[in-house]
């Protein structure tokens, strides 16, 4: 049995991983809760991000927050246009998962012919920083991703509840005839809505491009283990893919600590499918 | 009286089945309208066509004096027509308070003004929709049509399948929204004797056509064309 500040050392560097877990999971849980897009090309948009995050930074000296100020409203933009692509074409739930599939490989493929598939690491002054309580490290980028993610989540869970636009949102979800007869333009609210999901993997690229290692292959990497986020934390709900993140971040982590690493995997799906046995409308 | 709601020539229907043919109606301004029935003449199809969600094969409408034919629904509601269908259809993930803030828009209609009259939603205004008895949801659909101050509510059968004494409740919120307040309205209703006693004007559909329009006075003191097309009395 490992020692207690081997779990607690665990348990926060768990917890904080979960952060991005969260993170990515926020922008699908909206599209998927609210649009009814299940929208795969996230992932592509977050290591799209990423990368142009670690070009301006290694090749222009850019400070990754100042690209990061270019990249999320670029990001928006196109998940404006994404959404522009969708409404045109009449694209349902189904048929969102096998088109931003097909995106989602078409970026792949394009950042492998733009940045070959080598393994690329943006090395900068924060990589490394962490400071110590008690016995505990805690790195310093980890902890400014769960308070960028929680921050944006709490955001838009309260945007989603106290304002009009947020609360005509969670109405047109619901039923989008009944409530375009009431006055709401749910597709005016479908591009802003569709624009901050992706201007949020914007954001978890940016950290993806200072935390992780890059390769387009990547971009897969983290599909199951979020998916299972979006629905612990259940559909359209921010705060909640936050905190499943974090709970899902935390079970791997005390599961590798304890067991091995390759339990890690087993334990979020095995959580995944225990609620949705527990409660089938979990959904 | 000035004309609030026109509809001329109207045939309408879903798919390619034609459900209404060439009605024609006037409603003034603070006028209320009853449209009387059995079930299956067009009633409801007749509320669809003027919110918009019916298919059009013929005619025109109005709303204060624009023409409002090929609008979608949306836009329809932002001129000012209030629904509440037949099925209730509240938001129901949404909470009370939620269901009519969600769709309010600026008037005399105030959240504050929609507990004052129906005092029930103010006790539930936290709880989830989907919590609400069926009187309820009928109460907070009415209430979420009033918040979006409409010019003109269409009711569809809102009394159906309520408790007695729920319908006497509903029933005096709506004598005082067409009597006190002078919103204009359309309720269609199957038990005319329910509606005939607060609304000014009522029209008998049949098949999809008008079959008798008059005052609703005159339909309550003569109960003959209720007993030949809808097969009761008015009393």
């Amino acid at each position: 049995m490992p020692s207690a500040t081997l779990l607690g050392q665990a348990l926060i560097s768990g917890v904080l991983a979960g952060g991005m877990y969260g993170l990515l999971a926020m922008g699908l849980s909206l599209s998927w809760g609210l649009l009814r897009l299940v929208n795969l090309s996230h992932f592509a948009l977050a290591f799209l991000s990423a990368y142009i995050v670690y070009e301006l930074g290694t090749n222009y000296h850019v400070e990754p927050w100042w690209s990061a100020a270019m990249v999320v409203p670029a990001m928006f933009c196109i998940g404006a246009l994404q959404h522009w692509l969708f409404d045109r074409f009449k694209v349902n739930e189904l048929a969102s998962l096998l088109i931003t599939f097909s995106f989602a490989v078409i970026v792949e493929a394009g950042i492998q012919l733009y940045w070959t598939a080598d393994y690329r690491r943006y090395e900068t002054e924060y990589s490394t920083l962490s400071f110590k309580t008690g016995p505990f490290y805690i790195p310093v980028l980890e902890l400014t991703l769960c308070m960028v993610a929680g921050v944006l989540a709490w955001g838009t869970w309260l945007w989603l509840r106290k304002t009009y636009v947020g609360k005509a949102l969670r109405a047109a979800a619901e039923d989008p005839e009944i409530a375009a007869a009431y006055g709401v333009d749910h597709k005016k609210l479908a591009y802003l809505l569709s624009g901050i999901g992706a201007a949020y993997a914007g954001v978890a690229g940016t950290f993806i491009a200072l935390i992780a290692t890059l390769a387009p292959a990547q971009i897969w990497a983290w599909l199951g283990v979020v998916f299972a986020v979006v629905i612990i934390g259940r559909l359209g709900n921010p705060l909640g893919a936050l905190f499943a993140g974090m709970l899902i971040g935390a079970s791997e982590s005390i599961a590798m600590a304890v067991l091995s690493p390759a339990w890690a995997p087993v334990v979020s799906f095995s959580m995944l499918i225990a609620i949705l046995l527990w409660d089938p409308d979990w959904i | 009286m000035a004309d609030l709601l026109t509809v001329d020539g109207l045939s309408a229907g879903y798919g390619r089945a034609v459900v209404l043919s060439d009605i024609a109606l006037r409603l003034g301004e603070g006028e209320a309208l009853a449209v009387l029935g059995r079930n299956g003449v067009g009633k409801t199809t007749l509320i669809d066509s003027i919110v918009g969600v019916t298919r059009r094969f013929a005619g025109s409408l109005t709303l204060g004096g624009r023409e409002i034919t090929t609008l979608a629904p949306e836009a329809r509601a932002m001129l000012g027509i209030g629904w509440v269908p037949q099925e209730r259809n509240i938001f129901r993930s949404l909470t009370v308070e939620e269901n009519i803030t969600a769709v309010a828009r600026p008037g005399p209609w105030t959240t504050d003004r929609v507990f004052a009259l129906f005092p029930r939603l103010k006790e539930r205004r936290r709880q989830a929709g989907s919590s609400l008895s069926g009187g309820e949801q009928q109460m907070l659909a009415i209430g979420r049509a009033l918040a979006t101050n409409p010019r003109l509510l269409l009711l569809d059968e809102p009394t159906e399948g309520l408790a007695p004494i729920i319908v006497e409740e509903l029933l005096a919120a709506l004598s005082k929204l067409f009597r006190s307040e002078g919103l204009s309205g359309i309720i269609v209703e199957q038990h005319a004797q329910k509606i005939l006693p607060i609304t000014d004007r009522a029209l008998i559909l049949e098949r999809g056509r008008v079959v008798h329009q008059s005052a609703s006075a005159e339909l309550l003191a003569d109960a003959t064309p209720l007993e030949r097309f809808l097969g009761v009395t008015g009393r």
